[in-house]
């Protein structure tokens, strides 16, 4: 076990490596070569202390970084879960249910939710929220002084909401899809003829053997998930590291542009240490299918 | 007593058949027809500027949601509603643009790699994608549009290339699917060449299937597109996204201008959404659905 995780820490570390540089590549091709820019990405006085206009207070880069990924944290905590609760228990059941097209049914109002533009959605709650509850709609206009803060978990659910319903309609589908393509094998049609009952075939040994690349299919969504969470934050003044590569990007702050892509390729990539780790372990044989 | 039929009679009811023939593939062209027909209707002014619109004067012009105007009116009086027709045909064009130029790359880059005999022709594609999606590709295009100073151009050329760069491993994983089959084997033993499987055998399946892509792709690129405008990098120009944005300064007085748009877009990705799918899972395999 501890090998095979160190070896996937191996590889992520390598191709952690590979995108920071084609990061870097690609900040200098667009400031510097398309925009015309004369601060390249490989001097040093490109970057400079944390820009005003990132933050409000003097702080350094490590605290910067540590007070928006704060911030974050509460929008990844209910995000992720969420997309793996319902991507995979919704998704499995929508496989179970395939005869009845369960997988697009259970999908459906997650996949219309995800029509919607995340961006235009939290502009929606922020002028619901001024116009029926009578206080300031977007995250950055108060600030709770006492009391449990319970304001910071609504702000990050408003946040969330858009990027779990996305997630979770892709993850209904990855799961299913897997599931009814294991299902579709010659074996299982075997298995019939010999008499066991369908809820036998499917759980015991489609479901079995479909649990490595069951786990491999969630690697894509925290991809899709730390790009939409990027424009979500910025659209409803969320002061967390999505906002931040946006500012930023504006203010031309490389450091800045650095660093907050830098965490969201860190939780891409832990998220995909952990899917491949997983799918890596799990030995169908092993699972009794 | 037997009469000959005219020509003209002949002719119509060969053309009712083949209309029956082709009734699936009509039902799912037809609502395309309508939809770019009724975005395209509003015509094709680029020279309109959300700026203008959404910029507050001493004495503006706009008016609330009425039965002559849906969606009301911006600060200069202009009709909301035809604007909001014409930032997403803006924005459709768009889609279709860079989608259509990012599948041709994609098949461009794949078949690079397909005629080549040995057993790990895609490994460098697969390494390279794998590396690539720690980097979200809305990352990559805020940098790209941003850092060169937003405009549309490079907004296409970026998504272009980031679709190219999702659609390559599944058409790699499509080829090496469509390489187990018994009539490739048979092929093979028959004494075909690789050329000769590939571009007969197997590339035709794929072309089918790149049809169902555009369509599931199309609606996802016009979200993003949107979005990148919402965040002001696709240059000062009429969009969905920037009239949401601009409208976002205004949600005391009229709140009307962030909203409709908002609608407007939602109600246009959504049917092209339904669409996609249905051309999607239609042109998978099999024949063409029964229903629509």
């Amino acid at each position: 076990m501890a090998r095979i995780v160190l070896q996937r820490l191996l590889v992520s570390v390598i191709r952690f490596a590979a995108a920071g540089l084609a990061l870097i590549v690609l900040i200098e091709l667009a400031f510097c070569v398309i925009g015309g820019s004369d601060r390249h990405v490989w001097r040093a006085e490109s970057y400079g202390p944390v820009p005003p206009g990132l933050s409000a207070r003097p702080v350094s880069w490590a605290g910067l970084l540590e007070d928006r990924v704060r911030v974050s944290l509460p929008v990844l905590f209910i995000c992720v879960p969420g997309i793996l609760l319902i991507g995979y228990s919704w998704g499995i059941l929508g496989a179970r249910l395939r005869r009845f097209h369960g997988a697009r049914l259970l999908a459906a109002p997650f996949s219309l939710f995800a029509c919607v533009p995340g961006f235009w959605f939290v502009v929606l709650v922020a002028i619901y929220s001024y116009f029926h509850w009578k206080r300031p709609g977007f995250a950055d206009d108060l600030i709770v002084e006492q009391g449990p803060d319970l304001l910071t978990w609504w702000h990050a659910a408003v946040v969330a909401l858009p990027a779990l319903a996305a997630g979770a309609a892709s993850q209904i589908r990855a799961v299913s899809s897997v599931l009814e393509r294991e299902v579709t094998r010659p074996y299982l049609r075997g298995l019939f003829m010999a008499g066991y009952s369908e809820e036998d075939i499917f759980y015991r040994h489609a479901f079995r053997r479909a649990l490595p690349a069951l786990f491999a299919a969630g690697d894509r969504t925290f991809s899709a998930l730390a790009g939409s969470i990027v424009c979500l934050e910025y659209a409803f003044r969320y002061p967390g590291i999505g906002s931040l590569l946006v500012e930023a990007v504006r203010l031309g702050s490389y450091g800045g542009i650095l660093v907050s892509a830098f965490v969201l390729a860190a939780f891409v990539s832990a998220g995909v240490i952990f899917c491949e780790s997983a799918s890596r372990l799990i030995k169908p044989e092993a699972a009794g299918g | 007593m037997n009469r000959r039929q005219s020509k003209v009679l002949r002719t119509l009811a060969r053309l009712v058949i083949r209309l029956w023939q082709m009734r699936r593939v009509l039902l799912l062209v037809v609502p395309y027809l309508f939809l770019f027909g009724w975005l395209f209707a509003a015509g094709s002014r680029m020279d309109v500027r959300p700026g203008e619109l959404y910029g507050v004067t001493d004495e503006p012009a706009w008016g609330s949601p009425d039965a002559d105007h849906w969606f009301g009116t911006t600060v200069n009086g202009a009709d909301l509603f035809e604007l909001s027709r014409l930032a997403m045909a803006t924005s459709v064009s768009v889609a279709v643009v860079s989608v259509s130029f990012g599948i041709a790359l994609a098949l461009l880059v794949t078949m690079l790699f397909v005629f080549d005999p040995g057993e790990k022709r895609f490994e460098l594609p697969n390494v390279v994608g794998q590396s690539g999606f720690l980097l979200p590709s809305f990352v990559v295009l805020l940098v790209l549009t941003g850092g060169s100073g937003g405009s549309l151009g490079v907004a296409i050329l970026g998504l272009i290339l980031v679709i190219a760069f999702h659609l390559c491993p599944v058409l790699t994983t499509w080829f090496q699917e469509g390489e187990d089959g018994f009539d490739i084997v048979a092929g093979y033993a028959l004494g075909l060449s690789r050329r000769e499987i590939v571009m007969n055998r197997i590339l035709p399946k794929i072309l089918r299937r790149l049809v169902g892509v555009f369509a599931t792709y199309v609606p996802v690129v016009v979200l993003v597109e949107m979005a990148l405008s919402f965040l002001g990098f696709t240059g000062d120009r009429l969009s969905c996204g920037a009239m949401i944005a601009y409208g976002q300064g205004l949600i005391i007085e009229a709140p009307w201008m962030a909203i409709y748009p908002g609608l407007m877009a939602t109600a246009v990705v959504l049917v092209l959404s339904l669409l996609g799918w249905r051309v999607s899972s239609a042109m998978r395999t099999g024949p063409l659905p029964r229903l629509f």
